[in-house]
């Protein structure tokens, strides 16, 4: 009986046993199963060590393919000091090819850190360098690609563009507003280490960084440069505080060309202000249209039909009385009797209070609102400005006076550029857009694309023809006649607004301005040109801006390939005979492969010897036949 | 009584299993192995002669009729106490791991605690057998076995040895549970440890997460939590096939010594889910075995002795085992047969000829 018991307790023990065991196994199921996952990821992390691999950033282009920012990419030598068994040769045969001494260059190799980057002899290597590294085939020596960010055209177009920091983040303009997908992810190589840093004979695994979207954008780079040498021109010659240009598709709200001045070159962003940098004036300033507005102003007459511009008369005697103040006309003594176009060509000023006045101020602020002032337009940019409107119950005769011809309310280049579109493209106002799509890097599918947004209806087709007429002759008869280009159709506007510091209207400062379209029966392009208190000549919107528009609009007509428009007048234009020529790069060419590229411009030739290193204009400047090129030369 | 030949089945199994031990610590070790002492089979050549020496003294025990132990228990007992006495006395023991509880030969190390865990359970067949009648009464039965054992256990904790102690003591309660000790002492003590611990922890509620703490490892990483971790990641990523031999990247000093306490790990790690059912298998059949020739004898002395070499060997693997899953804390003991660890290996494998020789006097 007794050994029974022995046995019946045996068996009990064993049971205990085989539990206990059958416990262990599925314990170990567990982990390896359900956990798996888990474990696997934390115990991959715990074994691999990741170099970085830039991904390069995202490229902007114009909307014709031009590259406005790009990257230069550069192989750099980045070493792991745990994985290098023989120090000392390492250290010789790094330190003969980068050329650094001995004691510089083990410093890196023997640093007591995970991943060594040697800066800076060891940064952005030339191929050859790179070369005879890769052919040592060494443990723990590594090269990776660095970028870094390029604007070929430097401070062209700086503010719209923006510029990056120093891991190639964005900081301001289209670089910072679409950081997030111009920048890529990171790739990396994955080594296997053990517990003390070296490295395990496990093949390594690349993972492949993700290169940045890129953004293509409205911008029309020739349209862009035009633009950038006039405002160049004009900065030159009189010397403003200020100087914006903007030049916008008007059937479509696209932005062809933008662009201020005071600019910065975004590569040494550092040595600006922080308001030079970040002010982008063609969306940012506000300030009294002048003239400019009177469009507006127009616009709404007609379409209300409270005037009638060819057969009613105004007389002009130089001032006009609004309850107890006395409204003068620019002009001293007045232009006299005029028909309302008259009123429109000579920017008259009693004429539009008229039209203001008639207009009442429900009816202006209507379409002044209506035309997009007093909100922001929304364009795709950082650091928009909304402009000031005077409150409609505060709006008294004298205010509803002087709105009508653009004093007394603040206003966005960016608002009336897009304001005048809707005015001329046959009525609807449209949201301005610079950003035309995203593409995917590689397969350069559309990820997002930007299509033209209408906003609203603001006046009649009919009304807008009668508006683009009306400013066509303005050009043609009027005071817009300094942008006239013979035998083309331009329309426009001059403005000319005295700027208000304090309160008060300072003497002698102006902002001179000119709103030029063309074909003025079918606007393809709207450029409008700011000067802020330019000095050493008469501050008029015609005489400065004007003529810079022309200047523009010259261009465009070659660059958008403008047709003469049949019928109309076959008188060449005065330099018809000159034409404007883009200047090519003859930097690194020799004299003769120089004289060659730039036949047609005068070439001035200075130092010795038979390569170019420095050329003035640089390229990708417009300019006049047969102007000078000053090229240097070198051994 | 005849003789019958050799359980075959079981000497199969403890000779696969060495032999698949002394590779794992070959792939676990050599890393180390090189690392510490220049030469990446330093710990597999110690472990290998050890193993041929235990073969041979598996093979002689084998032949040594088991009665003698009978004889010589209090001898062979002595003897172990006398080596575990001078074990602690500096000088003559060296301390290895933190633990004076060696013998230092060259470069050799023999454990008395190890050959204590089997003259214990020899002694305590031998007592068993005497006092067959006294074991259901506690004073005049238990006691003082009970009290001989905690001697040992003290001597054992002042090197100490947590580890071999607790296998030491649930081998003899083993035994005195089979040996017809009532169930009702086994449940009075289980009473009174859950009270003692209950009280503990009331005491100092500290102490309940620090039991606890096993539970969660990721709770301190780098301290308590570390060697299960370290555990978890090698038995985790194996998988179902593991990684291939030699393939484990634990034992790139991420394991600290992964050819003792967690070779199971590298085991896990190399050969996936399936090298662990052949490794739980080889000690089931290893276990079963020698439980079938405990109740196979026709004396008590050879049925309690089975019983309680077999007993010691499965606890101490299910303590190992629960280990290194992270079912229980760490509490230092090695895997039988598999672990590196010479004298362990010497003992098991003689523990085992034992139980080879009783086979042979099976009716």
């Amino acid at each position: 009986m007794f050994v029974k018991e022995i046995h019946s307790r045996i068996k009990i023990v064993l049971f205990m046993i085989i539990c206990l065991f059958l416990l262990i196994v599925l314990k170990v199921f567990y982990i390896q199963v359900i956990d798996y996952k888990k474990l696997n990821k934390f115990a991959s992390n715990l074994w691999s060590r990741n170099l970085p691999v830039e991904a390069s950033r995202g490229l902007i282009y114009d909307r014709n393919g031009v590259v406005l920012a790009d990257n230069l990419t550069t192989t750099s030598l980045v070493l792991i000091p745990n994985q290098i068994k023989d120090k000392k040769m390492v250290t010789e045969k790094l330190a003969a090819i980068l050329n650094v001494s001995y004691d510089d260059m083990y410093k890196h190799v023997a640093k007591k850190t995970s991943i060594e980057r040697v800066h800076p002899e060891g940064r952005r290597l030339s191929y050859e360098v790179a070369d005879q590294i890769a052919e040592l085939k060494l443990d723990g020596v590594y090269l990776v690609k660095e970028s870094k960010r390029n604007y070929p055209y430097d401070t062209y177009m700086s503010h719209t563009l923006g510029f990056v920091g120093i891991d190639n983040q964005g900081l301001s303009g289209l670089e910072l507003m679409y950081n997030d997908y111009l920048t890529g992810t990171y790739g990396s190589i994955k080594y296997f280490s053990d517990a003390k840093g070296n490295k395990l004979d496990v093949s390594e695994v690349y993972e492949k960084p993700q290169d940045g979207v890129n953004l293509t954008l409205t911008i029309n780079h020739e349209i862009q440069l035009s633009l950038e040498r006039e405002l160049n021109n004009a900065v030159s010659k009189y010397n403003p505080d200020q100087a914006i240009g903007l030049a916008m598709d008007p059937k479509t709200g696209e932005i062809l060309a933008i662009s201020s001045r005071p600019n910065f070159s975004p590569s040494r962003y550092q040595e600006y202000s922080i308001e030079e940098i970040n002010r982008n004036l063609p969306i940012w300033s506000t300030y009294e249209p002048g003239s400019t507005f009177k469009i507006i102003t127009l616009a709404a007459s007609l379409e209300e039909k409270t005037v009638n511009l060819k057969d009613e008369h105004f007389y002009d005697g130089g001032s006009i009385h609004v309850e107890n103040a006395r409204i003068k006309c620019w002009k001293h003594g007045g232009h006299g009797e005029q028909t309302f176009l008259q009123v429109v060509e000579n920017s008259c000023n009693p004429g539009f209070v008229i039209l203001g006045q008639r207009l009442g101020k429900e009816k202006l602020f209507q379409y002044i609102r209506k035309f997009g002032f007093g909100t922001k337009t929304g364009i795709d940019l950082n650091g928009e400005g909304s402009g000031i409107l005077f409150n409609l119950d505060r709006v008294g005769p004298v205010e509803l006076a002087t709105t009508a011809f653009g004093q007394g309310v603040s206003v966005t280049p960016i608002q009336q550029v897009t304001a005048v579109s809707a005015a001329i493209n046959g009525g609807i106002l449209y949201k301005p857009y610079i950003v035309k799509s995203l593409n995917e890097p590689e397969t350069n599918t559309v990820i997002k694309e930007n299509k033209k947004t209408k906003v609203r209806r603001v006046i009649s087709e009919k009304t807008s023809q009668e508006v683009r007429e009306t400013l066509e002759s303005v050009v043609t008869n009027g005071t817009g006649r300094t942008a006239f280009i013979d035998g083309y159709r331009v329309g426009g506007k001059t403005g000319t607004a005295q700027k208000v510091k304090d309160g008060k209207y300072m003497v002698g400062n102006y902002t001179v301005s000119f709103m030029g379209f063309m074909p003025a029966n079918d606007p393809e392009i709207v450029v409008y040109i700011a000067i802020d208190n330019a000095k050493g000549v008469t501050q008029y919107g015609g005489t400065i801006a004007g003529p810079i528009v022309r200047n523009v609009l010259l261009d465009v007509i070659d660059i958008l390939d403008i047709k003469k428009p049949k019928g109309a007048s076959e008188k060449e234009y005065n330099i018809g005979d000159k034409k404007y020529i883009t200047v090519p790069s003859v930097i690194g060419k020799t004299r003769k492969e120089a004289s060659e590229l730039l036949k047609g411009l005068t070439i001035r030739y200075s130092g010795t010897g038979d390569v170019v290193t420095y050329q003035s204009p640089k390229a990708g400047q417009r300019i006049l036949e047969d102007d000078i090129v000053r090229i240097m030369l070198d051994e | 009584m005849k003789n019958k030949k050799l359980d075959f089945l079981l000497l199969g199994s403890i000779i696969i299993i060495s032999i698949f031990g002394l590779i794992m610590i070959y792939s676990a070790s050599y890393v180390w192995a090189a690392y510490k002492f220049a030469d990446p089979f330093k710990f597999v050549k110690n472990q290998g002669t050890f193993f041929i020496l235990g073969l041979f003294m598996l093979w002689f025990v084998s032949k040594v009729d088991y009665h003698i132990y009978y004889e010589k228990a209090n001898l062979i007992f002595t003897i172990c106490l006398i080596l575990l006495i001078l074990v602690l006395i500096p000088g003559i023991g060296t301390v290895r791991n933190g633990s004076r509880s060696w013998f230092g030969i060259g470069s050799f190390g023999i454990q008395p605690s190890e050959f204590m865990k089997l003259a214990l359970i020899i002694f305590t067949s031998k007592y068993l057998c005497r006092n067959e009648k006294n074991m259901n009464l506690i004073v005049k039965g238990v006691l003082p076995i009970l009290a001989i054992t905690m001697l040992v256990f003290g001597l054992i904790m002042l090197q100490p040895d947590f580890g071999t102690g607790m296998i030491l003591v649930m081998s003899i309660i083993g035994l005195l549970f089979i040996g017809g000790v009532p169930f009702q002492f086994f449940f009075r003590s289980f009473l009174v440890g859950v009270a003692g611990i209950v009280g503990l922890i009331l005491s100092a509620p500290y102490r309940l997460e620090r039991i606890l703490s096993f539970l969660n490892p990721w709770k301190d990483p780098l301290g308590s939590g570390f060697q299960i971790i370290q555990s978890l990641y090698a038995i985790g990523p194996g998988g179902l096939f593991g990684m291939g031999f030699g393939a484990s990247r634990q034992k790139h000093f991420y394991l600290p010594e992964p050819q003792t306490d967690f070779i199971f790990s590298i085991i896990s790690e190399e050969f996936g889910f399936l090298g662990i059912l052949l490794v739980t298998s080889l000690f089931l059949i290893i276990i079963i075995r020698g439980f079938k020739i405990a109740s196979h004898t026709n004396d008590l002395f050879s049925k309690y002795l089975a019983f309680g070499i077999t007993f010691g060997l499965s606890f101490q693997a299910l303590l190992n085992l629960m280990v290194v899953v992270g079912l229980i804390p760490v509490t230092g003991v090695t895997l039988p047969f598999l672990s590196y660890g010479g004298s362990s290996l010497l003992i098991t494998l003689a523990s085992m000829g034992i139980v080879l020789n009783i086979s042979r006097h099976q009716k």
